[in-house]
């Protein structure tokens, strides 16, 4: 069979793809506005995730810890959570919004933060904090369950059933990213502007590329407000971009409040892009303006000089989260390349079931392996061991000396991706994220040419 | 040298007993800020788990090992690829990283088969590495799995791997110290004394507390050679692992980072007798005295004596270069738990800059009282520093610039104060002469970088310059210098390489003869 979809052989895990979930509920929690989440566990919990949100960013952002010690692990660490959540509404003046996100430890010490923040409602915010509004939400991320990816989801859907209240229709769609950099947040906005539809975007993090002011502004955060939150019950529909990053979310808001919601496909490539552009017009009824044919235009143009000169043909490797490998994938099938290998890095049972996945192992007709619970030894390994030829690995930093180590180009994608710089103001998302995913990776394949003196002469007519 | 209060931590006063500033006159007894307690929840610390403490920070830099983390792939994840400790057998330790993904069910039932069979797998996958470190996690803990039986079974089945075994869960403790702490005495109990190693020389040391971020082990241990002194073994930067279970045969710990590894040292001591000298490697004096020192243990200070006159010959008319156009610049001396004593004297002597604060991360009140000493009057001292009171701290002082980690470094940015990474360097190695230059250098660069200048310039309201096209670092420092040193023919900036390890690496030592063989003849 020319595609395969397997899960890893091996139980342990060499070079992880992901980090775990309470990652991705840190990651959701810096989106929105006076917002401070308190991670409930070990202080590397989160020390390490502001480091590794930080590196891909070169920006620092506000987390806290309850910063758990023996005697917490031991007696139960309830009390420490009480304590951040007051020092931190203390400090902090503006916040509003304050996750309890758990982690493994303390799900196996069985701390009950529901039970917390029930208490502390009724404590402590009436009681020291009166007429000051305080939201505190649990929100369970296990570390030993699903992964940043899983932690993300569930993140989106914890802040939007917390915050959901149905009133009256905003005329609004609800635009759920996912997992996504500001580049993509700026040219998802362009698309929706361009076709004329108000839209509550989770999360507008376009202030994550924040400036350096002449006044010294020090806070780089996200600017999604409770009340975007709370109107999304009223939205006309919600279109989640990705499977497995935010559909959680829009799903709840479909089975709670009717809201329509429409999961899928991530608009990489030309194609999703028509199909993104497509769900828009068929859930608010706007056209799809002559701007946005001439934006196409200009991307088919810049494909049409790229693909069956230098991308035909070329394999590729691509691992990171499962929505943007996927995509990824078509794009690259659209552009005449062969996507040899995917790695998608958690035990989600469901990516088989994926339609995505289920068309690409009915119609590819080459071999193309799919591994699910994945880690980048599956690719090292094929590679260094098994013959798995590779023109050009897509993926995000942590993989980066299985092409180093291989002399083979890469291309920096997804997150994180700190060894190279700015790359979350690009966008891969929409015609724009196509134009440069196509322009990327031809000028990287170009520069391989060049510093491998292979064929590098072809670039003097083109 | 009375307590200073935070503004931003008036509502959490038990902070107070956690900051001092250094008054005229004053000692140390009149205050000293607590350290090493328990972390104020949510205060936004910027503390780190034990866990790193022994596995990112001491551990991993072990280079011909695996290093496998027994718990959720979180803790692995996050701790690979966040350092440069770097090795001269290709970084394999900073490549490679192994978890035993433990997942509900193990939490459930146990994970210790899921723990073998990912030791197995990972030996199967490197088959040239035959050393293992396996580092406990919180989960791991809680739910009490025996790792080391488990390594024993592995180790009765393959007798040709070794396995360490470090029980240090995240929680362990206030801070990463718990785990430095917990790591040196799990391996001096389980593997110190097991390999026995062939002696070369009459001088015979462990470098230890050492951990070779951007080289720095490999500039200390070529003068080492150059002074005919065998180094056993490098506790842990750039270390082998079965040289580091030889460690009980040196005649001298040469001690780096005490904060960090003070406790294999003291432990050596007790155990083999061992002696502990503490170095330096951080500047040209306390480089010349670390020298000077083992050389005088020795009895070949001569030997000593010769490298220091060779490198400061080299290297101090760049450091002055640097001096000069450095001085009186005030710095915030913010690292994480020992180089706050390491630095804060020496920046001030040899780089002429001065050190307005120092804090650290999870230092002990003994660094603390280190730092405090060797700092400037009139400087603020904090413990335990969280994000609130690093902002409070650089608004007042108002720093030329500050020495911390890459993440607090962003903080800075954004209130426009430059940074440099006090953890992994800039530009390093920073040890030994030529490093100290490339600090220097570093500082330079980044006090007088034109972008800095441009940072504080609203074009909205303030008038805009139009005279000028560009600006070198050199105008901008040297603006207000005198004739003397701008024209100065003997001072000259840093002339090194980018990558200075490349030579070092390449290099050869004639052998000194031995002093047992002389006698014999």
């Amino acid at each position: 069979m020319p595609c395969e979809v397997t899960p890893k052989e091996r139980l342990g895990c060499i070079n992880p793809i992901f980090t775990c979930q309470p990652c991705g509920a840190q990651f959701a929690s810096i989106g929105i506005k006076e917002c401070i989440g308190i991670v409930h566990g070990g202080q590397g919990c989160v020390m390490f995730v502001r480091l590794l949100i930080s590196q891909h960013f070169k920006e620092s952002f506000e987390l806290a810890s309850s910063s758990v010690h023996e005697d917490g692990a031991v007696f139960g660490a309830c009390t420490r959570v009480e304590e951040a959540v007051d020092v931190l509404l203390m400090r902090y003046p503006d916040v509003k919004v304050v996750p309890i996100i758990s982690t493994c430890s303390t799900e196996v010490i069985g701390d009950d933060i529901d039970g917390v923040v029930t208490k502390l409602n009724a404590g402590l915010l009436p009681e020291k904090y009166p007429g000051r509004e305080v939201h505190l939400i649990p929100i369970h991320t296990p570390s030993f369950v699903g992964s940043m990816i899983t932690g993300y989801d569930l993140a989106v859907k914890s802040f939007v059933s917390h915050f959901a209240e149905k009133t009256e229709p905003n005329g609004k769609i609800n635009l759920i990213t996912g997992w996504v950099n500001p580049g993509d947040v700026t040219h998802l906005k362009h698309l929706l502007a361009e076709m004329d539809i108000d839209a509550t975007v989770l999360f507008e993090i376009e202030s994550f590329d924040s400036p350096l002011m002449p006044s010294g502004n020090h806070v780089s955060h996200g600017d999604t407000t409770i009340d975007d939150l709370r109107g999304t019950a009223n939205a006309m529909g919600t279109i989640a971009l990705n499977r497995y990053e935010g559909a959680k979310a829009a799903q709840y808001l479909e089975n709670e409040f009717g809201v329509p919601a429409i999961i899928g496909p991530t608009p990489i490539g030309i194609r999703n892009t028509d199909t993104f552009l497509h769900n828009l017009k068929t859930m608010t009824g706007k056209p799809i303006p002559e701007s946005l044919v001439r934006e196409r235009g200009i991307a088919i143009d810049a494909l049409t000089d790229l693909v069956h000169m230098f991308l035909a043909d070329k394999r590729v490797g691509i691992y990171g989260a499962p929505d943007l490998v996927i995509g990824l994938a078509e794009y690259c099938l659209d552009l005449e390349m062969r996507p040899k290998l995917l790695l998608l890095g958690d035990d989600n049972a469901s990516y088989v079931n994926d339609p995505r996945v289920q068309a690409l192992e009915k119609n590819v007709d080459y071999d193309m392996e799919i591994v699910t619970n994945a880690d980048l030894w599956e690719m090292g390994d094929r590679i260094q061991n098994r013959g798995l030829e590779l023109d050009l690995i897509l993926g995000h930093s942590k993989g980066r000396f299985i092409a180093i180590d291989n002399n083979i180009p890469m291309l920096r994608v997804g997150f994180p991706t700190y060894d190279r710089a700015g790359l979350y103001r690009n966008p891969v998302v929409g015609y724009a994220g196509a134009i440069w995913l196509a322009e990327q990776m031809a000028n990287t394949l170009f520069a391989d040419m060049e510093y491998k003196h292979n064929k590098e002469w072809v670039l003097n007519v083109w | 040298m009375p307590y200073h209060e935070f503004q931003c931590s008036k509502c959490i006063p038990e902070r107070k007993q956690h900051a001092v500033i250094k008054g005229k006159g004053e000692t140390l007894t009149d205050a000293l800020p607590l350290g090493y307690l328990n972390t104020i929840p949510g205060s936004i610390s910027e503390r780190g788990c034990a866990y790193c403490g022994a596995k990112h920070v001491i551990g991993t830099p072990m280079k011909d090992v695996i290093h496998l983390s027994h718990g959720p792939i979180g803790c692995t994840y996050d701790t690979w690829q966040t350092k440069r400790y770097i090795s001269d057998n290709d970084n394999f330790q900073i490549k490679y990283t192994f978890a035993t993904d433990m997942k509900e069910k193990h939490i459930v039932f146990g994970a210790e088969k899921q723990l073998k069979q990912s030791i197995m797998e990972a030996f199967k996958a490197c088959p040239h590495i035959k050393r293992m470190s396996i580092y406990q996690t919180c989960a791991s803990a809680l739910i009490g799995d025996d790792i080391e039986a488990v390594a024993q079974e592995v180790m009765d089945e393959m007798p040709d791997v070794d396995i360490f075994v470090c029980n240090s869960p995240g929680f362990g403790g206030p801070s990463q110290s718990g785990g430095h702490h917990k790591i040196n005495i799990a391996w001096l109990n389980q593997k110190v004394g097991t390999v026995e190693p062939e002696i070369k020389s009459d001088y015979v040391i462990n470098y230890v507390g050492e951990y070779n971020i951007q080289g720095d082990q490999e500039v200390m241990i070529d003068f080492f050679n150059r002074m005919g002194v065998q180094v056993l073994a490098t506790f842990t930067g750039n270390g082998r692992y079965d040289d580091l279970r030889a460690m009980h045969r040196a005649h001298l710990n040469v001690l780096e980072c005490a904060r960090s590894a003070e406790y294999i040292c003291n432990e050596l001591r007790k155990r083999y007798g061992t002696p502990r000298l503490d170095i330096d490697g951080f500047g040209f004096e306390p480089m010349a005295v670390s020298l000077k020192k083992i050389g005088l243990f020795f009895g070949i200070e001569d030997r000593a004596q010769a490298i220091i006159d060779e490198e400061t010959a080299r290297w101090q008319p760049e450091l002055d270069w640097y001096k000069a156009r450095l001085l009186g610049k005030k710095v915030c001396l913010w690292p994480g738990g020992s180089k706050l004593w390491h630095w804060a004297h020496v920046i001030h002597e040899e780089m002429g800059v001065d050190v307005v604060s120092v804090y650290t991360k999870f230092g002990h009140q003994g660094d603390m009282e280190k730092g405090i000493s060797r700092c400037e009057e009139g400087a603020l001292a904090f413990d335990d520093p969280n994000e609130l009171e690093g902002l409070e701290a650089m608004e007042t002082l108002k720093p030329d610039i500050i020495f911390t980690g890459k993440r607090p470094g962003e903080v800075a940015k954004k209130i426009r104060v430059p940074y440099l990474n006090a953890h992994a360097y800039h530009n390093g190695p920073w040890k030994g002469w030529e490093g100290w230059v490339r600090f220097a250098r570093d500082v330079y660069n980044a006090i007088y970088s034109p972008i800095h200048k441009l940072a504080l310039l609203d074009i909205s309201k303030d008038e805009i310059p139009t005279d000028k096209g560009f600006e070198t670092q050199r105008m901008l420092s040297d603006a207000d210098l005198s004739d003397e040193i701008k024209n100065s023919t003997t001072l000259r900036e840093y002339t090194g390489k980018y990558n200075c390890l490349k030579d070092l690496r390449k290099k050869t030592y004639a052998p000194f003869e031995r002093r047992e063989l002389a006698d014999a003849v």
